[in-house]
């Protein structure tokens, strides 16, 4: 940890970059970040960037396994109900709602209980 | 729409942008103004200098320039940008997301957009967006490691083990070779994905996976901790074992070990027969080192009967020969046993009445020693007998007198009088004892502090202030206070709070313990930088913790602490408004005509302290901005005894800052419980109000405030003056069941009443609750406290407890008089009782 950082670089709460507009901007921006990561030994020689690119491509958005919710009717009175009554905000009021076969007593003592 | 610039404007831009980054704010103002002089609409040069007056604290221009360039061109992504930059300055992250959001739909690659972006998606926890950024950003520049670790982090946190493993090892596969040794993004990275695989909960292939990589890692003491972690969770008990001994041959006083290590071995404390094996195998390890303390002391935790007393007996000759200041301290946690307490008196009190044989175990003579043997002795008994669970304080006092009359110049002496004075509730010769200990040593810091603690429970806040200042950067903004401020000196800002609501100043109280919530607000701000910086360094796993402790910040005992004391102030403010105004509450005594016409006269001498106040500040300000004497510059404290903080409107509501976060993270709080009961109780939210009832019952079911409070709230639902709605109702009817509905709470008081009749607190509650039914019982529940005060038990808080609750029944000074007389019979030093 004890590498000096160059003194354009201020650690912790710097500014944020500044947005840059023209192609020469970016460049410029590109290269103070390339800089930057030598400094940390971020990009290396040895970097194979085939194989980068290729497993990638394996990467692709696997299917997301559509968690298989109950389908609970939820009725919007006993949401506002909650929300009014418990100060959750709207999307946990349903969450409790359907965790409790959309019942707003049950769910409500569930609330309270634990 | 975009707006070209020519070339030379083109030029002034890009150093407009230079000038930004390297801070030379000044001529990127110049730069700015030289562009607008000919193109005065263009929205990104406008943006720009937003950007810059924003970090020259000009935040409402910032906003109202930014405004405009994006009127002036909202297709600029450098407009959203920076608007989204000054909504995230502001802390207003929601509005931030979406500005960059738009930034993006225009400029969908820009990397600094992106980091941007992400970063404030980790911060307010959403992790969803920040996987899809992060994903983004492992695109743009797959070439980064850490972007790639990046991406793995936010499916960790999200909890897709699968997937964040995933991510670390295609990466790892594309690399030709393995990195050197030396590369410790490699070995962390390596490291952090074993953390992953064993949270996935398969330890088994955890450790396999530790196995291979572990001759590359370079945090060995990390490695050989997960190793025996996971073989003790394999129930490989052997190697386990074999592991902690290695990892006790590294670090032999670290207890963890040792405990983990009692596991391996299948040795249960709480088994007779396993006692003697301990005992075994703690002797060997005190037999490998002279010096090592954690053998020696942690077997007096299991040891009973005699094998305790020969243990415990050489241990403290041990430590008294060498002299060691801190043996009672380390020892006093076996006071929980009484035979174990007895034990320890005995013996010390033979080592004092002994002195032929100077007590050393090995009878060496040495004058020198035998002196220091006898000090160290008298010093543990004054202790002992200081102690909340053996106090004697007739004899601590005895013990303390006899080390001063040897040595009145010892720091720690002085510091165990006043200490033994403040136990007999004199805090105002604690602050004197202490204030002596102090000067004896002034370059002593620790003295110092406690000087400073003591002097505030004795309400001088200015002295303690001044000791303070003896050790703060006084040419801070604000002075010592200011200081202390700034380097979040939690335990004085509490102290200080609580010494003002003893003295009823409510805004300074208040004031203080806002601080505190400040404060953890600030640490919760903080992280913001490191969800970059630790990716830039490698240093995950240590990120990863911090990102989890920052989810339960809230629930330090500090945070706590402050709240409740928050939410009392609040509290007295909901049924009190006039509370803030201090010269007011004097006045109710006084009839309406004469409280009108003095209630005038004091609103025109406050009018006219204001007006002189603020002339004093314009003044102030004219002269300098706020500059501390080291140049730096800080917002100046408009409200610096708290004054408008309890003009609030909605005491309430603004309680509620500091109720949520105790509810929610320290929920086993029963303190933090009985506040939350009356706040939501006073705003009609009578099922959360049930809720706190609820949780304190499962904390401690016999506490006397939730006995208070259970038949207050069988009252307040009983006489409503509008009904609950239909489900609320059925909800209360289910679940609040004690006292029933048709009890008669008289009946049920008096149970209690009798259940409880040898305790001092829930006497008390039990009158109150009486007095509530009926306010006619009002002389008998007087009679009846006063009698509280003949229990044997009875300590000098419960006692000042009983002071407040005859104040709640507004009984006459002569009845107070009364009781305080009596208390202060029973504790003639107690400050709290005298007149």
């Amino acid at each position: 940890m004890a590498e000096p950082q160059p003194s354009s670089i201020s650690e912790g709460a710097a500014d944020p970059h500044a947005p840059t507009g023209t192609a020469e901007d970016r460049k410029a921006a590109a290269a103070l970040e390339s800089l930057d990561a030598q400094e940390d030994g971020g990009e290396k020689k040895d970097v194979d960037n085939k194989a980068l690119d290729k497993a990638m491509k394996g990467l692709n958005v696997k299917d997301k396994k559509g968690e298989e919710k109950k389908i609970v009717k939820v009725e919007a009175a006993d949401v506002a109900l909650l929300v009014a009554e418990l100060e959750l905000s709207k999307q946990k009021a349903t969450e409790l709602l359907r965790g409790n076969d959309g019942d707003a007593v049950k769910a409500m003592a569930a609330f309270v209980t634990t | 729409m975009p707006q070209p610039l020519p070339s030379k404007e083109q030029t002034l831009f890009r150093s407009l942008v230079k000038h930004y980054e390297g801070k030379q704010y000044k001529k990127g103002l110049k730069a700015a103004e030289q562009i607008l002089r000919k193109h005065p609409n263009h929205g990104d040069t406008q943006a720009m200098k937003a950007l810059i007056l924003n970090s020259q604290n000009q935040g409402d221009e910032a906003f109202t320039l930014c405004k405009l360039a994006l009127k002036n061109d909202m297709k600029s992504h450098i407009c959203w940008h920076v608007y989204g930059l000054l909504w995230r300055s502001v802390k207003n992250y929601e509005e931030a997301i979406k500005a960059y959001k738009f930034a993006l739909r225009i400029e969908p690659n820009s990397l600094n957009i992106l980091r941007d972006l992400a970063l404030l998606q980790c911060q307010i926890r959403d992790y969803e967006g920040y996987i899809e950024s992060r994903r983004k950003m492992m695109q743009e520049r797959p070439q980064l490691r850490q972007n790639w670790t990046a991406l793995a982090v936010a499916y960790h946190l999200a909890g897709n083990f699968a997937e964040a493993e995933n991510i670390l090892k295609t990466y790892e596969e594309t690399l030709k070779q393995t990195p050197p040794k030396t590369d410790l993004e490699h070995s962390e990275a390596t490291l952090y994905k074993n953390t992953i695989i064993a949270e996935s909960g398969d330890t088994e292939r955890a450790l396999k996976h530790l196995d291979e990589v572990v001759r590359n890692s370079l945090d060995r003491t990390a490695a050989l901790e997960l190793r025996a972690k996971y073989l003790l969770k394999l129930g490989r008990s052997q190697e386990a074992e074999k592991a902690y001994r290695t990892l006790l041959d590294r670090n032999s006083e670290y207890r963890a070990y040792f405990d983990e290590l009692e596991k391996t071995l299948g040795l249960s404390r709480s088994n007779a027969a396993d006692i003697e094996k301990l005992k075994e195998l703690y002797e060997s390890y005190a037999n490998k080192n002279e010096r090592n303390d954690a053998a020696r002391r942690i077997p007096l935790d299991f040891l009973k009967g005699d094998a305790f007393k020969t243990a415990v007996d050489q241990y403290l000759r041990r430590k008294l020969n060498k002299g060691v200041p801190s043996t009672f301290p380390n020892i006093k946690s076996l006071y929980r046993d009484p035979e174990k307490k007895a034990v320890i008196e005995e013996l010390v009190l033979g080592y004092a009445s002994d002195k032929q044989t100077n007590g050393s175990a090995q009878g060496e003579v040495n004058g020198d020693t035998s002196d220091r043997f006898e000090q160290s002795v008298l010093y543990f008994l004054a202790q002992h007998y200081n102690y909340v669970r053996s106090r004697d304080l007739k004899k601590a006092n005895e013990y303390i007198d006899r080390l001063l009359e040897k040595d009145p110049k010892s720091v720690d002496y002085n510091q165990t009088k006043a200490r033994i004075y403040k136990h007999a509730g004199d805090v105002q010769k604690a602050s004197e004892t202490i204030n002596h200990a102090r000067e004896l040593d002034e370059r002593d810091r620790y003295i110092n502090t406690k000087c400073a603690k003591y002097q505030l429970r004795n309400n001088e806040n200015e002295n303690a202030l001044n000791t303070m200042s003896k050790f703060t950067r006084n040419e801070t903004v604000g002075g010592p206070l200011g200081d202390l401020h700034d380097m979040q000196c939690m335990w004085y800002l509490i102290e200080d709070g609580e010494a003002y609501v003893r003295q009823q100043k409510w805004g300074l109280a208040l004031k203080r313990f806002t601080a505190i919530a400040d404060i953890f607000d600030v640490w919760h701000e903080d992280q913001f930088d490191f969800h970059s910086f630790s990716l830039r360094k490698g240093q995950i796993r240590a990120y990863i913790d911090m990102v989890r402790w920052e989810d339960h910040l809230r629930d330090h005992p500090f945070f706590t602490r402050a709240a409740v004391q928050a939410v009392k102030i609040y509290l007295k403010l909901a049924d009190n408004p006039r509370l803030s105004n201090a010269d007011q509450t004097d006045l109710d005594k006084l009839d309406p005509v004469e409280r009108k016409k003095a209630e005038k006269k004091a609103k025109k001498e406050r009018e006219k302290a204001e007006k002189a106040e603020a002339e004093k500040k314009a003044a102030a300000a004219a002269k300098a901005t706020a500059k501390g004497d080291d140049g730096e510059t800080k917002k100046e404290d408009t409200d610096p005894s708290g004054e408008k903080l309890l003009q609030t409107k909605e005491p309430l509501e603004a309680a509620l800052r500091f109720l949520r976060p105790m509810l929610e993270l320290s929920p086993l709080n029963l303190e933090a419980q009985i506040v939350g009961f009356e706040v939501h109780l006073k705003r009609e939210k009578y099922l959360l109000a049930l809720k706190c009832l609820q949780s304190a019952q499962e904390i401690e079911p016999e506490n006397p405030k939730l006995h208070e409070q259970s038949v207050r709230f069988r009252q307040a639902i009983s006489k409503l003056s509008e009904p609950l709605p239909s489900q609320v109702s059925q909800v209360i009817k289910e679940s609040f069941t004690t006292p029933s509905t048709d009890a008669d709470l008289e009946a049920f008081n008096n149970d209690f009443l009798e259940k409880h009749s040898q305790s001092a607190s829930h006497l008390q509650s039990a009158y109150n609750v009486r007095y509530l039914l009926d306010n006619s019982s009002k002389s008998q529940n007087e009679e009846d406290l006063k009698k509280i005060l003949d229990l044997s038990d009875v300590t000098i808080e419960q006692a000042e407890a009983g002071l407040a609750l005859l104040s709640e029944w507004k009984s006459d000074e002569e009845v107070k008089d009364d009781y305080r007389a009596k208390a202060a019979s029973r504790w003639s030093g107690a400050t709290v009782f005298k007149k």
